[in-house]
Parts: structure tokens; C-alpha cells; sequence
């Protein structure tokens, strides 16, 4: 298990680091240009959904605590203070966190436990419409007991309270907000131009085209590394990697094509930076429709699809064949969860033995006239699990299963897939660090649970997880309740890739959480004997 | 004079109110629904999108939301976007310009261009020369514009790094730079993505060119004024080129549809931040106040290059009844 | 002589012209044997060590990120574009023609009301239509890019046809042929069809090259018929990502489209001269 975590330690990129560590805290300064194919949706996080906003809106706004790079999401050792200078659990229902007196909003104002018991009733408002609101559901109140004291009282006691009373919320200014109804809180002008109280401070957006934004010199926590960091939205991937690769820009969190990324493998100036993605891409089987109602059948599919060529053909080297419904950022993660093996000839066995046998046109399989036939739904949006489609098809063809692929525009599908009105979709989840996740996919009743699959045994295994004080007590747990999804194919669990960011070989220091890529940027610096022109000087005021 | 443009005009109002009623038409009777947040990362539950769809009033029936929109748009509301939480008219006032700037130096460097070569060609008609340029501009017209731009991109901007290969700016130095070092630098980024655009269309104003002025060469006016003594050269500037060009200006303004059309992929390719990409994303992202107002934009810059057009011809040709 | 058979001589004088139809014919012809010439465009030999092949004697012109082979994908390719173009071309100026000649032969309100529909529609902005139909259109068969395509792109055949009318309408032989007592249809079949032909057939055949244009750039974004069945679009679009470790992969159908379009602006422009003398030069 030691080993299989140190694997979701992301690399630290020590090679390029040059000089004590001491120097790198004396030399602040540069400036670093990100690409990416997609613009903010919004600068306030109860409501930014869009991943760039994300990246954005994190380093703008505080956490009370952050996950240190191993990603526990159940011990308070996983965690560092930020807004929180310390907490307490009084009883088992109350975590009590004691704020920082240095935090201030980048307006001059203190960061107050108003401002905490604040933030928690804008993101539970149902007319702010926060996506994260579920995920604070077991969270009974927050209270101010004064200035810089505040208490989150539980409804029930279970081990992540910790990351849920901290990981989904970002810190809000009261006096900035109160007067603003909930419901125009998006559309409020702070919304495209807020005042934080992180390391960066927002400059300027231009819609569209660029994020700008500068250090703040007077963080409580010291000043940045990087005085700018400026996004380049530029939708076409390989006119980003073109950018990267001609230094108009530094840094890109992921490429996504196996193309671009050997082209940034042959650059010099410009390297990878590989994480642990964190996503899986999967065939979902809607088991409501009948061929898949039946558990051998989708067995048999699972095992007749050669994930390993699926993964290697799209991919290369950059992912691995995923080992169920996780991806090697998650703790519970392990090659040793049990799967079903790649074996044509026990799919086939299987087939026939349900009655459904070749004999049509082409080899094809059927039973009681009816053809092995059933639509892979795919969206445009994603090329790779476009190709990975195609792939499958061939394999699954071999087999006298006629698998149709029909991509579909990114909100039919998802409009498809939630009403139930299709057969398989090609998905692909993003997952928190925390395993919790796991049941808003594949337990009965989940909103994301779009093929109805619903099994006991899943979800005792769960249940017994979830209650689990320790991760050591945990973690058998959660791999038993992957496996078992893994025996039952619910679902055929395709790949994770392995994220890499493309970085320039100007910047040192270089650390990489899987779940925010940009979440220890304050350490990263510019290598001083390489800065350019648009590092030299004084940020503008 | 008037009283026709000022018909044509009114004609052109109309002309947008019908594609703004299409288009909302088709957006809405489309499946699928706005992008309310991206549930592959986090799930919105099925109760947060009835409450967005709600607020937005997207649960009201069809008609009952076109005549809200038709009544907002009187008061020149174009709505709110439902991805990016701003006012639409914010949106595309950030946009628009940058088109503008991009289709406008592609359409003034097309044309240029185009004049040039088929003057050239016309001077020395079935010469090798024009054998030559025909060829030239023949294989240009039947080129792909991304295709054209994405050639470009890896040639001078990636290979040999002469120019820069994406956005408007470069990032990180606008406020290092004087007003004169900002205007180079726009400058720079606008060569790729404009000549993109404007090599494909040259070729088409150079085909036209070439065979109207050649036509117009043996036109009885032509005859005279050669019959005065005038040099070929003189002719050709002078008369030929004159009469040729109220069909240019005829064909600039009937252009503007090809290069809204080649915006939406120059843009893209470029990272250009104009409309082109805004109703690419819109439409992906069913983000219908934006796609409808996109639309409301473009057809006032057809109905304005149809009127550029109209006007040109009536300018030209006194024979076309000002009144018809 | 009948002024076909001249323009059929005039055009098979003209060299380009005749360049330019031989294309096209060749074209035709291998898009139609394209299953019996070559292999399965949707086989996939082995797509992890037969990915991205440079051109070979098994695969003429290298194989693509999926292993299939190209020379296969890019002439299966120019049945859609084909199909597409022409098709579309033919829809679009059968309606134009139709709405032409309705309004031409029609009362004054009818023509005034047709007219001004087209002018309405010639303010459409078609690249944002096709666009938010294609991005919905769940399969878009061939057949739908076709029709779309077309009724988005009838109007200024329609205007053409409308003012060839009207000039006709009042021509001698027509009204010879009213006085003999000619029924109207007789009238169109016999004495404007054939006038109105020569105008429509040039602007049918200049329009195929910019449909195919079209199409390519709306499957280049993923839209119109979709993957696998190859485009030339998206085949330019999977060869992309490997434009210089593999540039063979996007080089054979980007060429294949340049010169289809050629071909057919060049047999366009004979028959523009052929047809109508006057623009010749």
C-alpha cells in the first residue's frame, strides 16, 4: 500500500533547482504566460464550473485548509493550514477553526469567521445555484463564536468531515456581497472582477482572450514567486502547442492528444510534466435496455474489449488502462482491485451460453432473431474517446457484436444520458480526491448514475467504507467495492490517462497536485538567468 | 437617390428581424439545453437544473419566450449569457471590433490584391503570365481556408518563428509597449489570420477581375478612347479599371458572407478573440441569447454588404430604375 | 448546328475545360469503384503497430492514427464530397429554378412576395444556421447535409432564372408561341427551360467546388457526416495532431480536396464560355 501511494505523490522536479532552496524565497519575480483552449466561465466560485475558471478563481480565493500533495482526504495530518492557522474537533459533530489575524482581503479588510459563516450561506442558497451545494449536505450550520473563531456543527459523524467542511468552499468577502441579492451574485460585477484575499490579485480579463493577474506582495502567507500570471485562451490545441513551442507562452495544464504531445517531447525548451489525471473514461451500459439488464452479457462485452491496444493505440505511453471506477490520484487506488480478464474466447463462451449466437449476415450474433446490436453514444467535444470508440467497435465486431457509434454534441449527450434514452455512453468522470465520489456515480438514486445499476453488495462494501475511521481500515474496503463493480460491469472501465503538463524549462521548482494543477504555483520561480522581456520590471500597479 | 437607399434600408431592418426569428426558432426547437454548468466535473443535480431553467424561463412555452425576447430586444436588451453570467451586448461589444479589424484588412488587402493581379493579367491577356496567374489563382480559389491557415501557422510562425501564431497581443508586454509599439504588435498578429482569409478571396476577386476587364476592354467606349491614342496602359487604368469598379465594390459587399463564414475558422485556428469564436462556442454550449444575437450581427453586416452592394450598382449602371 | 452542339464543340476545344471534366469523370469513377478497388475503410490492421505507417507497397498511401489506409479512406472521402456537392449543387438550383420561374411567369404580388423572401433569406447568415443544425444534428447522413446545404443555397440561382424569364417572357417566339395557342407549361417546357438552361448549368457547376469547400470545412469542426465514415474533413482533422511526424496522414485528402475543386472550377469556367460565348476572352 506504501508504494501505491507514493505513486500519487506527484514529481517534484528537483533536476532544475538549483542553489540552496534558501535563494528561491529571495528572488521572486517573472512572469508566467498558461495556454488554454478554454476561456473562464465566471470569477466566483460558488458558480464557476468551466475548468479555466476554476484554475483561475483558486488562486484568488483561500481555502480555511488545502490538501498537502498526497491528497488524504481523511487524516487532519493531510491537510495545511491557510485561512485556518488551526482547528479542533470539540465532539464528534463540531470542528472549530481558529482563522489567521494576518489574512486580509486584497482591500485592506480582515478575513472574518462572519466571512466564513457567510460564504456557507451563499453556497447553500438555492437561488446562488451552486453545483457544490450536495456535497455540503451533511453539514448542519456554521457559526462565528467571534472575529476569527468559527464552528461547523455536523449532522453525523464520519471520517472526512475535515475535507468536506474545507475542500468545497472558497472563502467569500461579507462586506462585498451582502448587499447583493443571492440570485444576481453570478452576474454581479465582482463576479468578473473580484476581490480576493489569495497570493494573486485580479488585474484585468478580456473575454475571450485573456486573464490577467499579479502577486500580492503583502499575502499573509508570502509574497509569490511569480509577480503575473496571464492566460492565453486559445481555442485550437495545436495552435496552443505552436505558441508553447515558439515561447509565446510557458506553461499548458494538459495535453490532451497523443500528436501534440510528441511534438513537445522533441522541444527543448519546453517539457512534460506527467500527474496522475484526475478522471477514467468508461462504456456505461444503460441496464434498464435488455441486452444489458443481463449481467453475463455485459461481463462477456467487458471482457472482449482489449484495453490495453484501446490504450496504447490513443495514448502511447501517456495513460494507463484504468483499474476500475478511480484514477491513480485517488488514495484507494491500487493495480491490485480486482478485474476481469481480456479473454475473447470466455466472452464468446459466455455469449453463447446466454443464447445469443453467431449466424447472421457478417457473423453477427443474435438470439431469438433479435442482432447483438446496441449505439455507443460519444461526444464531438472529445477526440481521444472518439478514437478509443472506434477502437472498441473493431474489437467488439470480432466478437459478432454490432457496436454503432453516434457522437453526439456535448449537451444532447448529456441530455441523452441523464434522461435514459440510450444504450451505452463513452463518459468520462472527473473524481475529487476523495473516494466519497464514488457513490454520486453508482449508487441507486445518484443523480450520476445513468445506467440504473444498483447492487447490494456495492453498496454495503461502500457503506462499511465510508464509516471506516481509518484509511487503513478503509482502503480494503473501497477496492473490494471496485472490484465488485468491476465483477458486475456495470460498466467497461476503459482508461486513465496520465495527465502531463507542458511547462518551460525557464521555471524550477515545479511541483504538481493531480486534483488543481496550479495549487503550489506561490513556490514556483524563474530561473533568473533566463528571464526574457516579459519578465523584466515592475508589474504595472 | 434617397428614397431608394432609404428603401433598401428599410428592406435590410427586416431582412435581420427574420433571421433573428429563425434562428430562435431553430435554437430552440434544437435538443439538448444551455450548458448549465459542466456536469462531467461537478454534478449538477436534476432540482438545480429545473431551478435554471426557471430562472431563465426556459420552461415557458415557445411562443411566450420569443415574444419576451422580441419585446427585450425592442428596448435593444439582448439578454443575458448563460455560460458566461454577462450581458450579451457586453459580450459581443468586446468581440464585433476585433472582427471587424480582421474581416476589414482581409477585405481591403483581397481586394487590393485581387485588382492587382487581374489588372496585371488583363494587360497582357493569354500571355504566359496570365496562363500562369489563372493557374495560380484557380488553385488558390479551391483551397481550403483552414487548411490555407493552418499551413501558415506551422511555416512562419512555427518553423520559422517570423510571426507570432496566436491571440491579438502579445502576452505579457501590452503594458511594456508605447501606444506606436502596441499598434506594431497588433499588427504582427493580424498577418497570419488576415492573409488567410484575404489569399483565398483575392483569388476570387482576381478571376472576376481579370474577365471583366478583359470584356470591358472590347466594350465601344474602350474603342474610342484607344482611337484618341491613348496608350493600352492609359486605357486600362483609366477607363477600363473606372467602369470595372462599381462590380468590385458589387462583389466586396457580397463577399461578406464568406468571410464570416472563414472567421469562424481563422478564428479558431488563431485564438483570434472575435465573433467568429463566440458563435462557434455559443452554439456548442447552446447558449441561446448569444447565438441569437451572433446571428442578429451578421445579418446586419450581410444586410449592410447588400447594400453596399445594391447602392454600388445603382451608382454605376443609371440604367437600373432607382424606383424599381 | 444547334447552339448546344456549337457550345459542346466549344468546350471540347478548350483545353483546361476539357482537363477539368476528364478530372471530374475520373473523379466519378473512383469514388464509384472505390469499394471494389481498394480495402475496407474502417478496418484497422492493428492500431498499435500499424498507426501512422508512411506511404508503402501495402498501403499506397500510408495508414492513418487508427492503422486504416488512407488511399482507401481518401477515395471512399470523395464519394461524400461528391455526393454532397453535386447533390446539393443540383437541389439548390432545381429549387432556385422552381422559384425563378414561378415569380417570373407568376402575377406581379406573387413575384413581388417570392423576391422579397429571397432577399430576406440572402441576409442569412448560412455559416450560423449550418452551424446550430450540424451541432445538434444527432446523424447527419449525407443525404441531410445535402438538403440543408441546398435550401440554404438556392437564392441567386433563383434571382438569375427570374430576370431570364422576364426578359424572355416578352420575346417574340414566346408570344408567337402564346398567339398559336401553346399552353403555358408548354410554353416553359418548350421555349424558356431550354433558354434559362444555359445560365444554370454554369452556376451549378461553379457551385460544387464551393459546396465541397463548404462540407469539408463543417466536417473539419466534427460536424455533417460524422467519423468513422471518412471525409475529407475529418480525415484532415485526425491528421492533424501528426501534421509533422505523419504529415502524409492529412497531406493525401487536403490534396485531393484541392484538386476535386479545381477540377470542377475549371470544367465550371469551360462551360461558362462554351455556353455564353460573349464571356469568353
Amino acid at each position: 500500500m506504501r508504494t501505491r501511494l507514493a505513486l500519487a505523490i506527484p514529481l517534484v522536479l528537483a533536476a532544475c533547482a538549483k542553489g540552496p532552496a534558501g535563494d528561491a524565497a529571495r528572488a521572486p519575480g517573472g512572469t508566467m504566460i498558461i495556454a488554454t483552449t478554454g476561456d473562464a466561465d465566471v470569477l466566483f466560485p460558488p458558480v464557476t464550473s468551466v475548468t479555466n475558471g476554476i484554475n483561475v478563481s483558486d488562486l484568488l480565493f483561500c481555502r480555511l485548509a488545502e490538501l498537502k500533495l498526497a491528497l488524504n482526504t481523511v487524516d487532519d495530518a493531510g491537510f495545511r493550514p491557510v485561512l485556518a492557522r488551526s482547528w479542533e474537533h470539540p465532539d464528534s459533530l463540531t470542528i472549530v477553526f481558529h482563522l489567521d489575524r494576518r489574512a486580509h482581503w486584497q482591500d485592506g479588510a480582515p478575513v472574518t469567521a462572519a466571512d466564513v459563516a457567510f460564504t456557507f450561506g451563499v453556497y447553500r442558497d438555492p437561488a446562488v445555484n451552486s453545483p457544490l451545494a450536495p456535497f455540503l449536505a451533511a453539514i448542519d450550520s456554521v457559526t462565528a463564536r467571534d472575529s476569527f473563531t468559527v464552528a461547523f456543527r455536523f449532522r453525523r459523524w464520519y471520517p472526512e468531515q475535515l475535507y468536506d467542511a474545507t475542500y468545497h468552499m472558497r472563502v467569500l468577502p461579507r462586506h462585498l456581497l451582502d448587499t447583493i441579492p443571492a440570485a444576481r451574485l453570478a452576474t454581479a460585477p465582482f463576479a468578473r472582477a473580484p476581490v480576493g484575499d489569495g497570493p494573486y490579485r485580479f488585474v484585468s480579463w478580456a473575454a475571450g482572450s485573456e486573464i490577467a493577474l499579479a502577486a500580492d506582495p503583502a499575502w499573509f502567507l508570502g509574497r509569490p514567486g511569480l509577480d503575473r500570471l496571464i492566460w492565453r485562451v486559445t481555442p485550437e490545441l495545436a495552435t496552443a502547442v505552436s505558441g508553447l513551442l515558439a515561447g509565446e507562452a510557458d506553461a499548458m495544464e494538459v495535453i490532451p492528444a497523443r500528436g501534440q504531445l510528441e511534438r513537445v517531447q522533441q522541444a527543448t525548451d519546453v517539457r512534460l510534466v506527467p500527474y496522475p489525471s484526475p478522471f477514467y473514461a468508461a462504456i456505461v451500459f444503460n441496464l434498464r435496455r435488455p441486452p444489458f439488464a443481463d449481467r453475463d452479457v455485459r461481463r462477456a462485452l467487458a471482457m472482449a474489449v482489449d484495453r490495453e491496444t484501446v490504450v496504447r493505440s490513443v495514448f502511447g505511453p501517456f495513460a494507463e488502462v484504468a483499474v476500475g471506477a478511480t484514477s491513480p490520484m485517488q488514495w484507494i487506488w491500487s493495480d491490485s482491485i480486482s478485474q476481469l480478464p481480456f479473454d475473447t474466447a470466455a466472452a464468446a463462451r459466455l455469449l453463447d451460453q446466454r443464447g445469443w449466437r453467431r449466424g447472421g449476415a457478417g457473423g453477427l450474433r443474435s438470439s431469438h432473431g433479435a442482432p447483438l446490436r446496441f449505439t455507443l453514444l460519444v461526444p464531438t467535444s472529445s477526440q481521444v474517446r472518439q478514437q478509443a470508440a472506434v477502437i472498441v467497435q473493431d474489437e467488439l465486431r470480432r466478437l459478432g457484436v454490432d457496436m454503432r457509434i453516434q457522437p453526439l454534441e456535448f449537451t444532447v449527450m448529456e441530455r441523452r444520458t441523464q434522461t435514459g434514452d440510450f444504450d451505452a455512453a463513452l463518459i468520462s468522470r472527473t473524481i475529487d480526491p476523495s473516494p466519497a465520489s464514488l457513490l454520486q456515480w453508482w449508487s441507486p438514486g445518484a443523480g450520476g448514475n445513468i445506467g440504473r445499476y444498483a447492487d447490494t453488495a456495492f453498496g454495503s462494501l461502500a457503506a462499511a467504507a465510508m464509516r471506516a475511521r481509518t484509511r487503513a481500515e478503509a482502503a480494503p474496503l473501497w477496492r473490494s467495492a471496485l472490484g465488485r463493480l468491476n465483477d458486475e460491469a456495470p460498466a467497461v472501465f476503459l482508461f486513465s490517462p496520465r495527465n502531463n503538463a507542458a511547462i518551460s524549462t525557464r521555471f524550477r521548482n515545479v511541483t504538481i497536485r493531480p486534483d488543481s494543477w496550479l495549487a503550489t504555483v506561490t513556490e514556483w520561480r524563474v530561473i533568473e538567468a533566463r528571464h526574457i522581456a516579459r519578465d523584466r520590471g515592475a508589474p504595472r500597479p | 437617390m434617397l428614397r431608394f437607399a432609404a428603401r433598401r434600408l428599410a428592406f435590410a431592418v427586416v431582412s435581420v428581424a427574420a433571421v433573428v426569428f429563425i434562428t430562435f426558432l431553430l435554437v430552440h426547437a434544437a435538443p439538448g439545453e444551455p450548458m448549465l454548468g459542466t456536469p462531467e466535473r461537478a454534478l449538477a443535480s436534476p432540482e438545480t437544473m429545473a431551478r435554471q431553467r426557471t430562472l431563465f424561463g426556459l420552461d415557458r412555452p415557445l411562443p411566450e419566450q420569443f415574444l419576451r425576447y422580441a419585446r427585450n430586444l425592442a428596448r435593444g436588451e439582448l439578454g443575458e449569457s448563460f455560460v458566461l453570467h454577462r450581458p450579451v451586448a457586453a459580450v459581443l461589444a468586446e468581440a464585433v471590433p476585433n472582427t471587424l479589424l480582421l474581416g476589414g484588412t482581409a477585405l481591403v488587402a483581397s481586394l487590393l490584391l485581387g485588382l492587382a493581379i487581374g489588372v496585371v493579367q488583363a494587360a497582357r491577356h493569354h500571355s504566359r503570365t496570365d496562363t500562369l496567374l489563372s493557374a495560380a489563382t484557380l488553385v488558390l480559389y479551391s483551397v481550403p481556408v483552414f487548411w490555407l491557415g493552418l499551413v501558415l501557422l506551422l511555416v512562419f510562425g512555427e518553423r520559422l518563428h517570423w510571426l507570432p501564431v496566436s491571440g491579438m497581443t502579445s502576452a505579457g508586454l501590452e503594458d511594456r509597449l508605447s501606444s506606436l509599439g502596441r499598434a506594431v504588435d497588433v499588427a504582427r498578429h493580424l498577418v497570419l489570420p488576415a492573409a488567410s482569409l484575404a489569399l483565398v478571396q483575392a483569388a476570387a476577386f482576381a478571376r472576376f477581375q481579370r474577365s471583366a476587364l478583359v470584356e470591358s476592354l472590347d466594350a465601344e467606349y474602350i474603342r474610342a478612347a484607344r482611337a484618341k491614342g491613348l496608350t493600352e496602359r492609359a486605357v486600362l487604368l483609366k477607363h477600363a479599371l473606372r467602369g470595372a469598379l462599381a462590380p468590385t465594390l458589387t462583389l466586396a459587399g457580397l463577399s461578406v458572407p464568406y468571410f464570416l463564414a472563414g472567421s469562424v475558422l481563422v478564428e479558431s485556428i488563431f485564438g483570434w478573440p472575435g465573433l467568429g469564436r463566440v458563435a462557434y462556442d455559443a452554439i456548442f454550449a447552446r447558449d441561446y441569447n448569444v447565438i441569437t444575437a451572433t446571428a442578429l450581427v451578421s445579418g446586419v453586416l450581410v444586410a449592410a454588404g447588400n447594400l453596399l452592394a445594391d447602392v454600388a450598382v445603382a451608382i454605376a449602371d443609371p440604367r437600373v430604375r432607382l424606383d424599381q | 448546328m444547334s447552339p448546344w452542339r456549337l457550345a459542346a464543340r466549344r468546350f471540347a476545344r478548350n483545353r483546361p475545360a476539357l482537363t477539368g471534366a476528364v478530372l471530374v469523370a475520373a473523379l466519378v469513377l473512383a469514388a464509384l469503384l472505390a469499394p471494389l478497388l481498394t480495402a475496407d475503410p474502417l478496418a484497422q490492421p492493428d492500431p498499435v503497430r500499424l498507426q501512422n505507417q508512411p506511404p508503402s507497397a501495402a498501403h499506397l498511401l500510408g495508414t492513418d492514427p487508427y492503422s486504416r489506409d488512407i488511399l482507401s479512406r481518401t477515395l471512399h472521402g470523395a464519394r461524400v464530397s461528391l455526393v454532397v456537392g453535386i447533390g446539393a449543387a443540383l437541389l439548390a438550383v432545381t429549387l432556385g429554378a422552381g422559384v425563378g420561374l414561378t415569380a417570373g411567369l407568376a402575377g406581379r404580388r406573387t413575384d413581388q412576395l417570392l423576391m422579397r423572401g429571397v432577399d430576406v433569406a440572402l441576409s442569412l447568415p448560412r455559416i450560423v444556421l449550418l452551424l446550430a443544425v450540424f451541432a445538434v444534428w444527432e446523424e447527419a447522413p449525407a443525404a441531410a447535409v445535402v438538403l440543408l446545404i441546398a435550401v440554404t443555397g438556392w437564392f441567386q440561382t433563383s434571382r438569375i432564372v427570374r430576370a431570364s424569364v422576364l426578359s424572355l417572357r416578352e420575346a417574340d417566339f414566346v408570344a408567337a408561341a402564346r398567339a398559336l395557342g401553346t399552353t403555358g407549361a408548354g410554353i416553359v417546357r418548350r421555349h424558356l427551360l431550354p433558354h434559362i438552361a444555359a445560365p444554370v448549368i454554369v452556376s451549378a457547376s461553379l457551385d460544387v467546388g464551393n459546396i465541397i469547400l463548404l462540407e469539408a470545412g463543417l466536417s473539419y469542426l466534427g460536424l455533417g457526416v460524422r467519423p468513422p465514415t471518412p471525409t475529407w474533413g475529418n480525415m484532415i482533422m485526425d491528421g492533424k495532431d501528426v501534421l509533422f511526424s505523419a504529415p502524409w496522414v492529412a497531406l493525401a485528402p487536403g490534396l485531393a480536396l484541392v484538386l476535386t475543386v479545381v477540377a470542377f472550377n475549371l470544367a465550371g469556367d469551360g462551360l461558362r464560355d462554351a455556353l455564353d460565348p460573349r464571356a469568353a476572352a
